[in-house]
């Protein structure tokens, strides 16, 4: 794989446009055209044995409709700022800015009702209702935001299952069906409201590699139909899909070294 | 048809799919609420059927006892204006044959100026008619239902003096007032006063019921006119008044005559169905905390996919709401179905009639708001608090304990290998959450405060009635009506057959008068032999009689209560009869169920009533030693019946020891049976809760439980810690429960022995009942961590793992 050249910011790039350079005229048009930009985000956690620092200063801008897999190895902050962009966790200082809404002066409860309209979210373990069945784990992220009437929900939620491929479980509890299965229902969730962008920490990290392909087949055209898809990874296989990887090591973002 | 939302669909699914965990809520929510209901249902039922009953039927304000008088006495009592009603009534003592035990049982029979007309205390007829002749009698329902005889049927009746009356059974009539064969072994029968004088009695009266004009329900205004009319007419017609009293144990005038005990036991009810409620509201926090910290995960994803706050909070308070409505279904029904019960019992025992068993509107509506707001209000702090969590915490840290539990499992490693002791492990486990341990400590330390309340008010009862056994230690006694020579008496006695000490007492009826004119209330005097082997006093001050006491008294407690000035020391002036002496109080001795009472030697007996040589009680016992068993007493009572009867002394039925306290017991263990349930009921809540809390530690536990399997604990292991975790909390409930017992039992205790007895408490600690508990609370503290251990045993490293 060609990989492309480092900006002045640290910002590494493959794709058709560059941005995140200190170019003023730049930041305009970077500015006008991102859906998100993440601005010297910092962020460390408390332990025992003192403060971890997660991420020491990261900045870097998503334009919409945009396919970025954020890439790296185990411990590197991936989770850390996947978490800060979608609203799960604040940063120590540093901005998110989401269509112009700074996610990271909102209340938990905001960032709550923010989610349920603008991001979908996908977790490594699915993170499926137990009790409910596919159909109702989708619903009830409908039924949460009220974004949709009442009488749509089932109908656009079996709309969903089948555009990613498992409508004929949608009764089934999620314990029934797969792991790839339950990640396809996590996706769909994701996409419940109808959000602009969709963020994925390792969606496919506890799949084996035929279900993963097919996970990220779905990210694919869900970017082509004009989302803005964000996935998490340390694998160079599932970057690939991506428009555009941003590499990530030791809580900053630097140019892709080969181990 | 709308579509149902899926937050709701979610709750119910919930409550579904956790049956175990729903029925527990349910179950307790229901306990409490039915207890309420029960209770509050049974206490207006009574209330609303034996009241009104009582009221029904003009009862009588005041009963004054009087030597025997005829019909003009009553009118010109009745033409007093104080007064609005005066009826004369005349009650002889006698017996009647029960066939189906074969053998005699006690009967008033009860004669009134016109058997179709009474007018106060009104009895209702049930059956036949009231229309009596000479030869018939009428039947209280309750004596006519053991003696197993309907209308037209014939009864046999002995008289004092032992001659048999064949009546025939005219009408069976309900009588409110009188105190019920079921209760007292003691038959009721209505009879002209022509019967009586046909059974050889003379055809007078002596008693009084009155209905007082002004104020019916004045205490001191219904004892004052009393007194007028004994004062103004009674006395100065040549009568001798024996007594003026309100009838009933204790109650005030137009008050059924068991209204404070009836009123003690529904106070003890209504403490019960208050710590029912607590315990439930306490069971029901435990088990929404328990839910909320299961679905800590679940939260954190429901506000990842864009649910606020206050929408959780909703979702967690409905479903606290649906269990409530599934748990007040239960408990209505289960609180009629209580209500039914006690209601039935006191129906029975009280002799009244329920009039229509429905839960009355009032106590439908308590248990509703009760039922719907009580949870919903108390499980709202942790609902408040399971959902303050944020999303980050709720997705990425559940199922870490917060504090130090790095070193925790570090440390428990460490022990494993050293082949530690589970004990000590269970131990740091059971004291890591302290506030939930706190609850369940509380839960079931209640449920066994009260556990061995019950058997320490059991042991007191006992104690209590032991206390007053001592003042009859005799084996039999048999009463002389009209009194006999003490020699004679006491020869007649010595001749039956086993009989080793025979004693002569006599009684009559004075007043204590006051330096100001006044008069005490009638006090009962007794004469007694100074050496009498057949009363063992307990004495609160002071001494007992002795030998030469001349003027000389010994008093008992009831007395200090209406004439407090008394002590050791004090000069009273007595008046029996006519007769007025100064005495000495030289002891005090405590109550024995006997009313006021003054105690003097035999000789100074005869000197103050001028019954010289006379007794009108011989008590007697086999051995000097001890008092007999049962068999002997039963024997020794039926030849010394034989022989009384054949001596022409009496035909009256003796007393045994033995069958004042048969008599005793058996009321007391009904209520007792009603407060043991009670405790049950709260073992079992108990246990729901210890249940609950263990399955919450299990769960806070699964990573450290994984780590231990992963090292390679077996099954077995891992179930033992759990169980002797949850028995070390049984352990110190226990411990906790034994402290709080005494407390407890005193009040518990103090509470039944006043509504039973009317009298103080003599507290005893049963420390059988704690033995008990002990087993119990061990066998609790196992069963409740039962399943708890056996899921942390199915509990799969892998299951662990992704649980992170
Ligand atoms: N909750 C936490 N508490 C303490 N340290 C954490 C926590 N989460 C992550 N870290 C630390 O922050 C760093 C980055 O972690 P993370 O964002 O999870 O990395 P990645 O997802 O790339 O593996 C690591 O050093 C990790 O140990
Ligand atoms: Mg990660």
């Amino acid at each position: 794989m060609k990989l492309a050249s480092l900006n002045a910011d640290g910002v590494y790039i493959i794709g058709r446009l560059e941005f995140g350079e200190r170019n003023c005229g730049l930041c305009i048009i970077n500015w006008l055209m991102c859906i998100l930009e993440v601005q010297d985000v910092e962020k460390s956690y408390k332990t025992a044995a003192g403060f971890t620092p997660a991420l020491a200063g990261v900045s870097f801008g998503v334009k919409q409709g945009e396919f970025v897999a954020i890439y790296g190895k185990s411990g590197a902050g991936k989770s850390t700022l996947i978490n800060l962009i979608s609203g799960i966790d604040c940063p120590d200082s540093g901005q998110i800015i989401f269509n112009g809404v700074s996610i990271n002066r909102l209340s938990e409860d905001e960032r709550s009702r923010w989610r349920g309209k603008n991001l979908g979210v996908v977790f490594q373990f699915f993170q499926l209702l137990p009790t409910l069945n596919l159909i109702e784990n989708i619903t009830i992220a409908m039924d949460l935001s009220d974004a949709l009437p009442l009488s749509e929900h089932r109908g656009r939620a079996y709309q969903l299952l089948e555009q990613v491929g498992i409508a004929d479980h949608a009764l089934k509890p999620p314990s029934k069906i797969s792991g790839g299965q339950q990640q396809r229902v996590a996706i769909a969730r994701a996409l419940a409201n109808d959000p602009p962008m969709i963020a994925a920490d390792e969606p496919t990290g506890n799949l084996d590699s035929k279900t993963r392909d097919g996970i990220m087949e779905i990210f694919s055209s869900l970017a082509k139909s004009g989302k803005t898809i964000l996935v998490v990874t340390h694998d160079k296989e599932i970057a690939s899909w991506a428009d555009r990887v941003v590499y990530l090591k030791d809580g900053r973002i630097t140019e892709f070294q080969e181990e | 048809m709308t579509e149902l939302r899926t937050r709701w669909i979610k709750i119910l699914k919930d409550i579904w799919q956790n049956k175990s965990r729903s029925a527990l809520v349910i179950l307790s929510i229901a306990v409490g609420i039915a207890a309420v209901g029960m209770i509050n249902a049974a206490k207006l039922i009574v209330e609303r059927d034996l009241y009104r009953a009582y009221q029904a039927g003009s009862p009588a304000s005041l009963e004054i006892y009087v030597s025997p008088f005829d019909k003009e006495l009553a009118g010109a009592v009745e033409s007093m204006r104080e007064v609005e009603k005066a009826e004369p009534r005349r009650a002889v003592d006698a017996l009647i044959y029960r066939r189906s035990k074969e053998k005699w049982e006690d009967i008033t029979l009860v004669a009134v100026p016109n058997l179709n007309a009474v007018e106060v205390s009104k009895f209702v007829l049930v059956k036949g008619s009231t229309n009596a002749t000479t030869r018939s009698i009428l039947l209280e329902r309750q004596s006519a239902e053991a003696m197993g005889v309907g209308v037209g049927d014939k009864v046999v009746i002995r008289m004092p003096d032992d001659r048999q009356y064949t009546l025939q059974v005219a009408g069976i009539v309900h009588d409110v007032y009188i105190q019920p064969f079921n209760l007292m072994n003691e038959a009721t029968g209505y009879v002209r006063m022509e019967t009586l004088q046909w059974m050889g009695e003379v055809p007078y009266y002596n008693k009084l019921n009155l209905v007082v004009a002004q104020k019916p329900y004045d205490r001191a205004h219904v004892l004052e006119v009393g007194h007028t009319v004994r004062d103004r007419v009674i006395e100065p017609a040549g009568f001798q008044v024996f007594r003026v009293q309100i009838p009933g144990v204790g109650s005030d005038p137009g008050q059924h005559w068991a209204h404070n005990q009836i009123q003690g036991f529904l106070l003890i009810l209504q403490i019960m169905g208050v710590m029912a409620i607590l315990l439930s509201a306490g069971l029901i926090v435990n088990t929404i905390s328990a839910v909320l910290m299961q679905q800590i995960r679940q939260i954190g994803i429901l506000r990842a996919v864009g649910g606020v706050r206050v929408q959780l909070i909703l979702m967690y308070l409905v479903y606290v709401l649906i269990l409530s409505v599934v748990a007040l279904l239960l408990a209505l029904p289960l609180g009629w179905l209580g209500a039914w019960g006690i209601s039935s019992l006191a129906a029975r025992f009280l002799n009244f009639d329920i009039t229509e068993m429905l839960l009355p509107s009032r106590v439908i509506l308590w248990q509703v708001a009760l039922g719907l707001f009580m949870p919903a209000l108390v499980a709202l702090y942790p609902i408040l608090e399971g959902t303050r969590i944020s999303v980050y915490n709720a997705v990425y840290q559940s199922g870490i304990g917060t504090e130090h539990k790095e070193d925790g499992v570090r440390r428990l490693l460490m022990k494993l290998k050293g082949v530690s002791p589970p004990v000590l492990l269970s131990l740091r486990n059971t004291f890591r959450r302290k506030s939930r341990l706190v609850f369940t400590l509380v839960t079931l330390t209640l449920a066994g405060a009260m556990f061995i309340s019950v058997f320490s008010t059991r042991a007191s009862l006992t104690q209590q009635i032991q206390d007053i056994g001592r003042y009859f230690t005799f084996d039999v006694a048999l009463s002389v009506p009209g009194g006999t020579g003490k020699l004679t008496a006491v020869r007649e006695a010595l001749r039956v057959p086993g009989v080793e000490v025979a004693e002569g007492w006599a009684n009559a009826n004075g007043v204590i008068l006051h330096d100001d004119g006044g008069e005490s209330k009638a006090i009962e005097v007794v004469g007694i032999p100074y050496d009498a082997i057949t009363i063992d006093p307990v004495l609160l001050a002071g001494r007992w009689l002795q030998k030469g006491d001349a003027q000389y008294i010994v008093v008992n407690d009831d007395l200090l209560e209406s004439e407090s000035g008394l002590s050791v020391g004090s000069h009273v002036r007595l008046k029996v009869g006519d007769v007025e002496r100064w005495y000495t109080v030289v002891g005090i001795a405590s109550k024995h169920l006997s009313g006021p009472r003054v105690y003097m030697s035999i000789q100074e007996f005869w000197r103050l009533t001028g019954r010289h040589n006379q007794v009108d009680v011989i008590r007697v016992r086999a051995s000097a030693a001890r008092n007999s068993d049962v068999i002997t007493q039963n024997a020794i009572a039926a030849a010394l019946e034989e022989r009384y009867k054949n001596a022409g002394l009496s035909s009256l039925k003796s007393t045994t020891r033995n069958a004042i306290f048969a008599d005793f017991t058996q009321v007391f263990d009904i209520i007792l049976i009603v407060l043991v349930i009670m405790a049950v009921v709260l073992s079992i809540v108990g246990g729901l809760g210890l249940s609950g809390v263990m399955g919450l530690n299990v769960l806070e536990r699964t990573r450290e439980i994984g780590v231990l399997r992963a090292i390679g604990a077996s099954n077995a292991s891992i179930f033992k810690l759990v169980i002797v975790e949850g028995v070390t909390v049984a352990l110190m409930s226990w411990a906790s429960g034994a402290v709080l017992s005494v407390p407890s039992g005193l009040a518990l205790a103090a509470a039944v022995i006043h509504a039973v007895l009317r009298a103080d408490l003599n507290f005893r600690y049963s420390y059988v009942g704690l033995a008990i508990w002990l087993a119990i609370v061990v066998l609790i503290g196992i069963f409740s961590s039962l399943a708890p251990a056996r899921s942390a045993a199915r509990l799969t490293v892998r299951e662990v793992l992704e649980y992170e």
